[in-house]
């Protein structure tokens, strides 16, 4: 009986040791942020231009957009690009010819977002990113229209 | 009243077990005490009867074995026999594999949070923003979960109009 109640005992140890350690593994594979960048085009237009197949964007985005001060009535999605990033890395996703974004994941979910125009840096945020958490970097465009480019988690 | 090493001395007597000299010794002696007398002939009468029970008595085997059998017993007896282990109940064995099972996990869920990879950790405190245009302005709002930052950067060319790549220059 006492030998059984060192087993019990032992086991339960390695167990929380187990657990411990799925626990450290899970930081670890979450240290490893899954992000997506999307490419927006505002306008008060019902429809995007002719000859272009964009399309709205998703409702969720749709939504964190008509709590921000934009005064744009639709906003179609351009271009998406889907990324993961590990720890202290850093990824560039072209937005256009000239314009290029710079996504650094500083670990602990916090992220450094570079927008470079012309080759230069225009401006560079860093915040934390958890889930749920949208970036949004905007400005105006010809004919009273806006591009966004929107920085989410997807993990 | 007579000495108890006198009273075994006299048991001695009767039972020849004193050497000469003893013997002569205690003879003496009994011939001048009533009292070591009388205790001799009550030791004398008992031996008697006692002899007389012996005799009815037969042993299955040797007197050896027989009162060796007696000794194992009593010794047998005289070790405590081995104290068994409380029964543990489930439930009881169930807690103690639990407690620290639970502890550990209370801790990593606490490095977990702290480490903000649950994604309820916004904490403003590592919020930078590095702006090249002045006329930039950061809205944060919390319910929503965004952070717009708002550039006079133009776009020469509009997004509908041109190809995806050349929508900002």
């Amino acid at each position: 009986m006492r030998a059984n109640l060192r087993v019990t005992r032992a086991m339960g140890w390695a167990c929380a040791a187990l657990m411990a350690l799925g626990s450290i593994q899970l930081q670890a594979r979450a240290a490893e942020l899954k992000l997506q960048t999307q490419l927006v085009w505002g306008t008060d237009d019902a429809k995007p231009p002719e000859g272009k197949n964009y399309k709205p964007v998703e409702p969720d985005i749709l939504k964190k957009l008509r709590e921000l001060p934009l005064k744009w009535k639709n906003y179609f999605e351009v271009k998406r690009t889907d990324f993961a990033l590990s720890p202290a890395l850093t990824k560039k996703i072209p937005l256009s010819e000239k314009c290029e974004l710079n996504v650094l994941n500083q670990s602990n979910s916090t992220v450094e977002v570079s927008l470079i125009g012309k080759g230069k840096e225009v401006v560079k945020r860093t915040q934390a990113f958890p889930r749920g958490e949208i970036l949004v970097l905007g400005g105006n465009a010809p004919n009273a229209t806006a591009w966004l480019v929107i920085v989410k988690r997807t993990d | 009243m007579m000495e108890y090493q006198d009273q075994l001395k006299l048991q001695s007597y009767l039972d020849g077990e004193l050497p000469e000299a003893g013997a002569r010794e205690i003879a003496a002696r009994i011939e001048g005490d009533q009292e070591a007398s009388a205790l001799l002939n009550e030791l004398a009468q008992t031996h008697k009867a006692l002899a007389g029970f012996e005799d009815g008595i037969k042993l299955p085997e040797s007197r050896e074995f027989y009162w060796s059998k007696i000794q194992r017993e009593i010794r047998r007896q005289e070790i405590p026999a081995p104290t068994r282990a409380p029964q543990v109940p489930f439930l009881n064995r169930l807690r103690r594999f639990l407690i620290p099972a639970t502890g550990v996990a209370v801790i990593s869920l606490l490095a977990l949070i702290a480490t903000k990879e649950t994604g309820s950790g916004g904490g403003d405190a590592s919020v930078e923003t590095a702006l090249q245009d002045s006329g930039a302005f950061t809205y944060h709002d919390d319910t929503a979960g965004a952070t717009l930052v708002w550039l006079s950067y133009p776009a020469d060319n509009e997004i509908a109009e041109d190809d995806d790549l050349n929508s900002l220059d």
